[in-house]
């Protein structure tokens, strides 16, 4: 998967077409790209999932880690994750928003980070000047 | 004659200078395209045609909050309401804009004028439940002021201490940090964490190795983000935080939380993920020991 999202860097360009890339990892449920200003770019979620209280919230939390993450002095950050017994979301940080994956408790979250790194990475390197 | 023809032909063929309304059209189609500074520039320039634009103005601050500009965001949303008072979009980004700076109160404020506009506006709602849940006490701007008084004695410690006789023992009397220094060694830190803090859920501070003049901000910051997180797992449709990774450019830092503490450590990115959770979930163990 992070292969494959990598070796595109076109993809890139295309984030719906790159959250279609994430969603195929294993346990995966749900996927969100939104812009710094909260405002959604793609989103696919479980139909219980609303995109608009999500996409906002999840604006701010990659604003505050890009600000002051918990090390906090010392600038920004690719990716984090945030577990709680029924699931976890995770948040990677490109320049032009936020990919948010929702993986249920079995999923791999080493996998997951490995794929999400690598599409931040596809996204800074498609989006540079 | 016929160079007056063709002239004329020509002049007539020239195209008109676009309206304002189509420069924002094409702007948003930019933005679209993530041509950003592009569309800002172009924004720019209508809203030099058109400065009373409510979508001008409107779409100047969203594409500043998308190039990380705050300040210049500030004030195009500032201007939209200055047109229109209860713009929702442009109460929400200066409430999110707030949230970033740490008034929770201001944020509220404004997200309650947008919501008693717009009853139905599933965003305000959503942030304005986050920055209820902000104490004054995890404010990172209130916790920035300096303190006068020493911090916080972790209250375990305290009332380990041996009371022998009511005169000040010297245990009572040594510093804040030689204090800390003995729960480090009870807690056994891992010599690979850069840093450890320990708070309650209103970002008191129980433990911080090292502990310097900001440490009592860095703490607020991470109970706020742990409440924000907290709110995006309820949003998923999930339970609330309990662990989190956060990997920094020098450093990942490893979270641990419940309902009544929140620990983080910070590791260099050599040291593996399993090494740091195993670190974590001792010193956790600890912790909570030492809260009980």
């Amino acid at each position: 998967m992070s292969t494959a999202v990598a070796a595109r860097p076109a993809l890139g360009r295309d984030l719906r077409a790159l959250l279609a890339e994430l969603m195929k990892l294993e346990h995966i449920t749900g996927g969100l790209v939104v812009a710094p200003d909260g405002l959604v770019i793609a989103a696919d979620l479980p139909r219980e999932v609303e995109a608009e209280p999500l996409s906002a919230l999840a604006a701010t939390l990659g604003r505050e880690l890009e600000l002051r993450g918990p090390q906090l002095r010392r600038g920004t950050f690719p990716m984090a994750q945030f577990a709680s017994v029924s699931g976890t979301a995770f948040l990677g940080s490109t320049p032009v928003g936020f990919i948010v994956l929702l993986g249920e408790p079995q999923a791999d979250n080493d996998a997951v980070r490995t794929a999400l790194r690598a599409a931040v990475g596809t996204v800074y390197r498609a989006w540079a000047r | 004659m016929v160079f007056a023809r063709i002239w004329h032909r020509l002049g007539g063929r020239r195209r008109r200078p676009p309206t304002s309304a189509q420069m924002f059209r094409q702007a948003q189609r930019l933005r679209d395209e993530g041509r950003f500074e592009d569309a800002a520039e172009l924004v720019a320039d209508a809203l030099i045609r058109e400065p009373g634009s409510v979508v001008g103005h409107l779409l100047a601050g969203s594409l500043h909050m998308t190039l990380r500009e705050s300040g210049q965001a500030r004030t195009s949303f500032e201007r939209v309401l200055a047109l229109e008072a209860t713009q929702p979009r442009a109460l929400l980004g200066l409430a999110r804009l707030a949230l970033e700076d740490g008034e929770a109160k201001t944020c509220r404020d404004l997200l309650s004028r947008a919501l008693a506009r717009y009853p139905d506006f599933p965003e305000a709602r959503a942030l304005l439940d986050v920055a209820r849940d902000l104490a004054p006490s995890a404010d990172p701007k209130r916790a920035a002021t300096p303190v006068l008084v020493p911090p916080a004695i972790p209250v375990a410690t305290a009332a380990r201490m041996p009371a022998v006789t009511t005169a000040p023992t010297p245990a009572a009397t040594q510093a804040p940090a030689a204090k800390s220094a003995t729960l480090a060694d009870r807690l056994r830190l891992p010599t690979e964490s850069r840093e450890a803090l320990f708070m309650r859920p209103d970002a008191t501070l129980v433990f911080a190795e090292p502990r310097g003049p900001r440490t009592e901000a860095v703490a607020a910051r991470a109970v706020k983000l742990a409440r924000i997180a907290t709110a995006v797992l309820a949003r998923s449709g999930f339970g609330p935080l309990r662990h989190a990774v956060i990997e920094g450019a020098a450093e990942t830092t490893y979270l641990r939380t419940d309902d009544a503490a929140l620990l983080t450590l910070a590791f260099d990115r050599d040291v593996t993920a399993a090494t740091a959770v195993s670190h974590l979930e001792r010193v956790w163990g600890s912790c909570r020991s030492e809260l009980a």
